[in-house]
């Protein structure tokens, strides 16, 4: 289990390995402009001056007006300041004739600089300036500051400027301490989702640390620890800004272009198809643009098509065949070999400098070619098939003179069949459609035809089968032939004949509605609730006569049996208790009308109360009289 | 007298049931004491006005049934308490009620018929 799985996981990296990166991102020609025109903007003061300078003498720019900017230089250098020596001499150094004038305190001042106390950029700076000026420096002592500087300050520019530094130092001295930082720092790197590869610090210092890391190996001539695919990565993250924020980083970007394309080690390839890589008989040829990063042709590679094959059925027409070279453009005549039209997988080599990274490329061609439409025959034929079809033959772009008759009983059918114009091979394109048009009313149908096994087109209208299509409205009707393809250059719209359809009358519709979907709809009444139908009035009124009618009959009764109030005492508490009860009585109809529970609890409450207490006293009195009486 | 399943002079149903009423009605008019004849003449009323309710929801509909629901209800414990009054107030019961005097029955009447009159009232609507 152990060995198969180790098995598999070396297929897979074999596997991997062998797809290699190409760059996704990489300055095009306006975009080199535009760093150039960002380069070459007047500088205001020396720090300006340095980079624009440097900046356009590694693009391959000479300054236009080299004696004013050294004159600029001269005037605007501060002796005392070793950061304006090193524009100044690096500037200076860039333009041709320039020569600035070192006093003993300038060599004392930048020797001084060189120790551990100083800062990195300082002993860059110190250094680099001496360089230039061409004074003498003790290789070894610079070395140790730097290793010294490298342990104290553990960041990713201090370590650039330290592999800036060696670049400009003996080739005598030990660097390889310095040279192992290479691989540490590359380790740094953040790896963005496989295709870019930059430092969390950003772009300038991903193309300062690309510029160093080239600067220092070519001193050394020790290949950089920098795997293809790492260095496609690089290219893509320090190439994939095309305008710039300042002017350092447009430096940091012109630099990195230039040693990527000029190192001993890794050149990438940039290649380009010229226009769109589509062929067709008016243009056979395919032309690529094979360049470096910063847009220069590569006149000594020579290009192969090592496989081209259709995208579906992955045979290869093409094996081995090199492009010519012409004004540098690298084209190869792809017609010649007679390709079917459709999509076409190229494998392209570029070979020629052992140094050349992401020299296998995949593209993708279109060969396009004219379709030729031929017998195309229209016929009408009886649906019991009683006389035999008349068919019609209509030639490519003329119409059918006399219009055809189709009604209930019959078909009517179309056949035809698609060629390449030129080879004669039978196409099936995307798109075929008929289209059928009445022009008076404006209504069209369109149907899609389709070929049989054997690549011959039909389409066949059964005038009963389709009417709910045609809405049942006959009349007279263009038949449109439509065609289009992706790799077709000359899409039809023809209009073949004019079929005069008859439905059915009593099917058609009176008037034609417009299908629109957009109209209001129709309103929607709402159907309140029916209040439920009540009784009469009268009978309402009578029966409320009749339940309260009993109230009479008591009345009655209690007079005749003798009820009196003879009892009455007359006393506070009893008139207490009457007003009250009343009252609670009347609360009562109060609740019924106005009130709610809550309200009519409170008032109950309160008369209550009242009555109860004047009740209770009453009711005791009216005891104590009745046991009195006993 | 007869007893019931012995067989005698042809009398009929209808006659028998007629002296049994006449009996009672006249034990009842000359036994019970006024106080109570007063209660009885307002269960008279209470009855009627239930049944006329309850003949005007059977014979035109229950249309505002809620309206009916605590009318009838009124009239039923309207009823009940009036009976419960009769009972308690009923000399004759007095063994049964000791601790109850007839005021103390009648406040027991009212406070009951206030609590009954506040639900009707909240669900005639």
């Amino acid at each position: 289990m152990a060995h198969l799985c180790l098995f598999s996981l070396l297929v897979l990296s074999m596997v991997l390995e062998t797809q290699a990166l190409t760059p996704t991102h990489h300055l095009t020609t306006t975009d080199v402009a535009r760093l150039q025109a960002v380069l070459s903007q007047p500088f205001t003061d020396l720090k300006s001056a340095y980079y624009s300078v440097v900046g356009l003498s590694k693009l391959g720019i000479l300054v236009a007006d080299a004696d004013e900017t050294c004159q600029f230089i001269k005037s605007n250098l501060d002796p005392s300041s070793v950061e304006s020596l090193f524009y100044a001499a690096e500037a200076s150094q860039a333009l041709s004739g320039c020569e600035i004038p070192v006093s003993n305190d300038t060599r004392d001042l930048l020797l001084a600089t060189v120790s551990e106390d100083s800062t990195a950029s300082q002993i860059h700076q110190s250094v680099s300036a001496l360089s230039s000026l061409g004074l003498p420096l003790a290789s070894q002592e610079v070395v140790s500051a730097l290793k010294a500087r490298i342990s104290k300050e553990d960041n990713v520019l201090t370590i650039i400027l330290a592999l800036q530094t060696a670049s400009r130092l003996s080739q005598q001295a030990e660097l390889g301490d310095i040279l192992e930082e290479i691989e540490d720092l590359a380790a740094r790197l953040d790896d963005l989702s496989g295709v870019y590869l930059q430092f969390e610090e950003g772009l300038e210092t991903t193309a300062l640390f690309v510029s160093a890391a080239y600067a220092l190996s070519d001193h050394v001539d020790m290949e950089p620890p920098l795997k293809e695919d790492q260095v496609i990565q690089l290219v893509n993250s320090i190439f994939s800004k095309k305008s710039w924020d300042s002017l350092s980083e447009a430096f940091s970007v012109a630099s990195a272009a230039e040693s990527l394309s000029n190192n001993r080690f890794h050149v990438p390839v940039i290649v380009s198809a010229q226009g769109p890589a589509a062929i067709s008989h008016s243009q056979p040829f395919l032309r690529l643009q094979v360049t470096d990063v910063l847009c220069q042709p590569l006149s000594s590679a020579s290009v192969l098509v090592e496989s081209a094959s259709t995208s579906s059925s992955k045979s290869a027409i093409l094996s081995q065949a090199p492009f010519t070279l012409r004004d540098e453009v690298f084209e190869l005549n792809f017609m010649a070999s007679q390709p079917a039209s459709g999509y076409y997988q190229f494998s392209v080599a570029i070979a020629g400098d052992s140094r050349f990274v992401a020299n296998h490329v995949e593209l993708k061609v279109k060969v396009s070619t004219r379709v030729a439409i031929n017998n195309m025959d229209l016929s009408v034929v009886d649906k019991d098939q009683s006389t035999g079809p008349k068919t019609t033959r209509v030639e490519y772009p003329t119409k059918a003179k006399a219009p055809f008759m189709a009604d209930s009983h019959q078909n009517f059918a179309m056949a035809f069949q698609l060629v390449d114009e030129t080879t004669g091979v039978e196409l099936t394109p995307h798109q075929t459609f008929v289209r059928l048009h009445n022009q008076k009313t404006g209504q069209e149908v369109v149907f899609v035809a389709e070929p049989d096994s054997k690549n011959l087109y039909k389409f066949e209208l059964d005038t009963t089968e389709r009417k709910t299509e045609f809405d049942s409205i006959s009349g007279t009707y263009a038949l449109y032939l439509m065609m289009g393809d992706a790799t077709l250059e000359n899409p039809i719209l023809w209009n073949v004949a004019d079929v005069v359809l008859k439905f059915l009358d009593e099917e058609a519709p009176s008037t034609i509605q417009a299908k629109t979907l957009y109209t209001p709809k129709p309103e929607i009444q709402h159907l309140f609730r029916e209040p439920e139908k009540k009784p009469p009035t009268v009978v309402s009124n009578a029966f409320t006569a009749l339940v309260l009618s009993p109230f009479l009959l008591l009345l009655i009764l209690w007079v005749k049996l003798g009820a009196n109030i003879s009892n009455f005492t007359l006393s506070p508490s009893t008139f207490l208790f009457h007003i009250g009860h009343a009252a609670m009585l009347g609360l009562m109809y109060v609740y019924w009308t106005h009130l709610n529970m809550f309200q009519t609890m409170k008032y109950l409450a309160i008369i209550g109360s009242l009555t109860f207490l004047a009740g209770n006293r009453m009711l005791a009195q009216k005891a104590v009289k009745r046991l009195e009486g006993k | 007298m007869l007893l019931p399943f012995q067989r005698g002079p042809f009398r009929g149903r209808t006659s028998v049931s007629l002296t049994l009423i006449s009996r009672f009605v006249e034990e009842y008019r000359s036994s019970t004491p006024n106080k109570l004849k007063v209660i009885d003449a307002y269960l008279l009323y209470i009855l009627l006005t239930g049944v006329f309710q309850f003949l005007y929801c059977v014979l035109v509909g229950t249309f505002p049934f809620n309206s009916f629901l605590s009318g009838f209800i009124a009239c039923v414990g309207s009823f009940i308490l009036a009976v419960c009054l009769r009972i308690q107030i009923n000399p004759q019961n007095k063994r049964d009620f000791l601790t109850v005097s007839p005021e103390r029955a009648f406040a027991d009447f009212l406070f009951a018929h206030t609590v009954l009159h506040l639900v009707v009232v909240n669900f005639v609507g």
